[in-house]
């Protein structure tokens, strides 16, 4: 899910943070540029650690000093493939949305929901439409009552829309697709009933 | 060698910021490495748990070191298999795993999700018919090695978690 990433960049620590020891003048200049902050690369999670700094030149006409840092951050980039465990945040027609709590722009389209399944209006919430799946006789409902296991189908980064609507759906600079139509996928409690096999022991 | 550009977003998507207008601008960045490893989600819970990210709910002593959304990850961590987890039982899972013919990536994911049954395991291993992997063997070696996974708090129903708990003592004192 997360992964270490090397880079290198120009950073300008303004003058009020230099009475501050470099190093944590540095980390707090990256932490704003780069911190919860979508790059090509991934989600930006955390400064890892701050490999050299160079320079330290004051341009003229501006107060604060420029430094060439590389320095190491943690990623958020989940790989194709790869198991989450996440909690329901909504779900409508077009299929489910996931959330980590630091990222939310998880997604489930209906094609990779197990079928056969329906979409009903969900009898609790007005605004949203549940999904249910039905397996044999039995009837599986999607909700927030367990995690939901995904596994990274694509991984995408949508371009800054030039034009929106008002009330649009907030830009999602990062977003995940995911599926749940396999075995052990879902709801954690739909898989319940299956003993876990190294439980026999005496 | 030198790769660019980065548009810089906030990653939530909040409805009530507009958030494009002021929070977006290029940067050239220098990328050298873009991936320099990865990382299971024990270690990044090691490296907040460093920075002195607590279950405490007031927060007001790490918050220096410790920013929001970093928090927000760590949450998210503590209700996984890793908060259990300890860098001896991860190093020695992934050694021993090597005789089980898997991709880092599948060890990862094992790693990550402590998988305690056949139907958890089977998502994770690609192609698992057509490569012969001993799955009783992996799940053995999940139940020896690495901590069970932590108790969640009752509000939810059903959760595997606590059966998991249940049992588990028992049988790592045995072993």
């Amino acid at each position: 899910m997360f992964c270490l990433s090397e880079l290198e960049d120009t950073v300008r620590v303004p003058p009020s943070d230099l009475n501050l020891p470099l190093e944590v003048a540095i980390k707090k200049a990256l932490q704003k540029l780069f911190l919860d902050k979508v790059l090509s690369i991934g989600l930006c999670v955390s400064i890892y650690g701050i490999k050299s700094i160079e320079g330290g030149f004051v341009l003229p006409g501006d107060g604060a000093a420029t430094y060439k840092v590389r320095f190491r951050i943690v990623v958020f980039r989940p790989f194709v493939g790869e198991v989450i465990a996440a909690k329901f945040k909504e779900s409508d027609s077009n299929g489910l949305r996931l959330t980590l709590g630091f990222f939310e722009d998880v997604y489930v389209p209906a094609p990779l929901i197990p079928t056969p399944n329906r979409c009903e209006p969900d009898p609790y919430n007005r605004n949203q439409m549940r999904w249910v799946w039905k397996y044999g006789d039995d009837e599986f409902i999607i909700d927030d009552s367990c995690q939901i296991k995904f596994r990274v189908e694509n991984i995408s980064y949508p371009p800054v829309p030039t034009e929106r609507a008002e009330d649009a759906k907030p830009f999602a600079p990062m977003v995940v697709t995911g599926t749940i139509d396999d075995d052990g996928l879902g709801p954690v409690s739909w898989w319940e009933a299956c003993a876990p096999i190294s439980d026999d022991e005496d | 060698i030198f790769i660019y550009v980065f548009f810089f977003f906030n990653s939530k998507s909040f409805p009530f910021f507009l958030f494009y207008e002021s929070k977006h601008r290029c940067e050239y960045v220098c990328r050298v490495k873009a991936n320099a490893g990865a990382l299971t989600n024990f270690e990044v819970l090691d490296l907040l748990n460093s920075r002195g990210a607590s279950k405490d709910t007031t927060r007001v002593i790490a918050s220096e070191t410790v920013s929001r959304s970093e928090y927000k990850v760590y949450d998210y961590l503590m209700e996984t298999a890793a908060s259990t987890q300890t860098r001896d039982s991860v190093t020695k899972f992934s050694d021993k795993c090597k005789g089980f013919k898997l991709a880092k990536a599948e060890i990862l994911n094992i790693i990550n999700l402590r998988p305690s049954s056949d139907v958890e395991l089977t998502p994770i291993l690609e192609k698992p018919d057509e490569r012969e992997i001993d799955i009783e063997g992996i799940l053995a070696l999940v139940q020896e090695l690495l901590p069970p996974l932590p108790t969640v708090e009752a509000h939810k129903e059903n959760e595997q978690e606590e059966t998991e708990d249940g049992e588990q003592p028992n049988m790592e004192t045995s072993v």
